[in-house]
């Protein structure tokens, strides 16, 4: 994949990051709307595997780059975005199964 | 008539007189100001170590005058490379007192400021040649790697010209200022990222690549697309605008990174800056020629 392909999705998730969480925060915190929102489980479910989805990538997107300034060796480079990738992904089905575990859904 | 012309070239004596002080004042040494100089040969010194010298400077001296009074009276192992003398041509950056300056440019008073100690050691960022010179094989081959030069797909018209590429002033404003660019060095070595990334491309590189693939003389945009969206490319660029803070030319390398950025992620969704120019048609030439 293209540099520009990651560093794009790296913004294009910030966005999700920034609307989902605020669907979050709501949820958990407005009397008036969070009820409602939670109400629908397949909804919230939803919304928070997206919101979880671009934390984990803008993060480790955010890791990734550090550490391939740090050790540029071209290499390096490609493992540390392997590494990345394998880290996300196992942290993202952990993350996903303890949210289903919460919603009441497994 | 001939030598009534000439006597009006002949500036008045009271102007001349005014001229002459003016020089004398600039050339009067006015100050004394101590020179540390970075000394390191990698061939021969296990370390590098600092060595002072002190100097009666005047209001016109530079540092590179002084570096070379230095070399010439003081300390004639000095390694220090200049050409131009002038600005034009970037062989004498160096870090006067922490920052990333044209030797030729900056007067010893001015580096000085209200101290009287001027340290000068080579640029940041690039392993020593020697003394005060930087080695610049990578900084050029990054910048060869970006292919500085115009790229054209049609064969017949490159090897056989009819004519010049057709280029309106506008189309020439989008590039003129990263023209400027001398290859000094002095933004790659003020660059954070390059401190630590060794493989980036740096902003001297990244900013002539879009310095051609604006060009509306070239057709190389994917070919040079291929070479800086790439994991040390354009997209390690933080913004710290430290390059455009010390060119000292004026040239804002850090806009035309961000504008590379930009023109990167519209190629992705099938935009292309221009069609490639034209070469002029024989009419437009041939009345140009006899000055129609």
């Amino acid at each position: 994949m293209r540099e520009s392909t990651v560093m794009f999705l790296h913004y294009i998730t910030a966005i999700l990051i920034a609307i989902t969480g605020l669907i979050h925060l709501l949820a958990n915190n407005d009397p008036a709307i969070g009820p409602l929102i939670k109400s629908n489980t397949a909804l919230y479910l939803g919304n928070m595997a997206i919101f979880l989805a671009a934390l984990l990538y803008h993060a480790f997107n955010g890791v990734r780059v550090i550490l391939i300034e740090m050790v540029p060796d071209r290499c390096w480079t490609k493992w540390i975005g392997w590494a990345i990738l394998i880290v996300g992904v196992v942290t993202y089905a952990v993350g996903l199964q303890v949210l289903m575990v919460a919603l009441g859904l497994a | 008539m001939a030598s009534e012309e000439a006597k009006d070239y002949v500036l008045p004596p009271e102007v001349l007189e005014e001229t002459v002080r003016a020089s004398e004042e600039l050339w009067k040494p006015v100050k004394k100001v101590k020179f540390r100089i970075y000394k390191y040969n990698p061939k021969k010194d296990y370390a590098p170590h600092w060595e002072e010298h002190e100097l009666e400077v005047s209001k016109g001296m530079t540092v590179l005058d002084a570096l070379l009074t230095i070399k010439g009276e003081m300390d004639p192992t000095l390694g220090v490379r200049y050409s131009c003398r002038m600005g034009l041509c970037g062989s004498c950056a160096m870090m006067i007192n922490g920052k990333q300056m044209l030797a030729c440019q900056t007067r010893v008073l001015e580096a000085a400021g209200d101290g009287d100690v001027v340290e000068l050691r080579p640029l940041d960022n690039f392993p020593v040649e020697r003394d005060l010179a930087a080695d610049f094989t990578h900084f050029f081959e990054k910048h060869k790697s970006v292919k500085p030069w115009i790229i054209r797909s049609d064969e017949v018209e490159l090897n056989n010209p009819t004519g010049p590429y057709k280029q309106t002033v506008d189309e020439y404003a989008r590039y003129y200022q990263f023209t400027d660019c001398i290859k000094c060095g002095a933004c790659l070595s003020a660059c954070p990222t390059a401190a630590t990334d060794y493989e980036y491309l740096g902003p001297q590189a990244l900013a002539q690549a879009y310095r051609y693939m604006v060009d509306t003389r070239d057709d190389g945009l994917d070919v040079r697309i291929a070479v800086v969206d790439t994991e040390h490319g354009c997209w390690r660029c933080h913004f710290a605008a430290s390059c455009s803070d010390v060119c000292p030319r004026g040239v804002d390398p850090a806009q035309g990174i961000q504008l590379l950025k930009r023109l990167i992620i519209k190629r992705k969704f099938g935009y292309k800056p221009h069609k490639p120019a034209e070469a002029l048609p024989a009419k437009v030439k041939a009345e140009s020629k006899s000055g129609g």
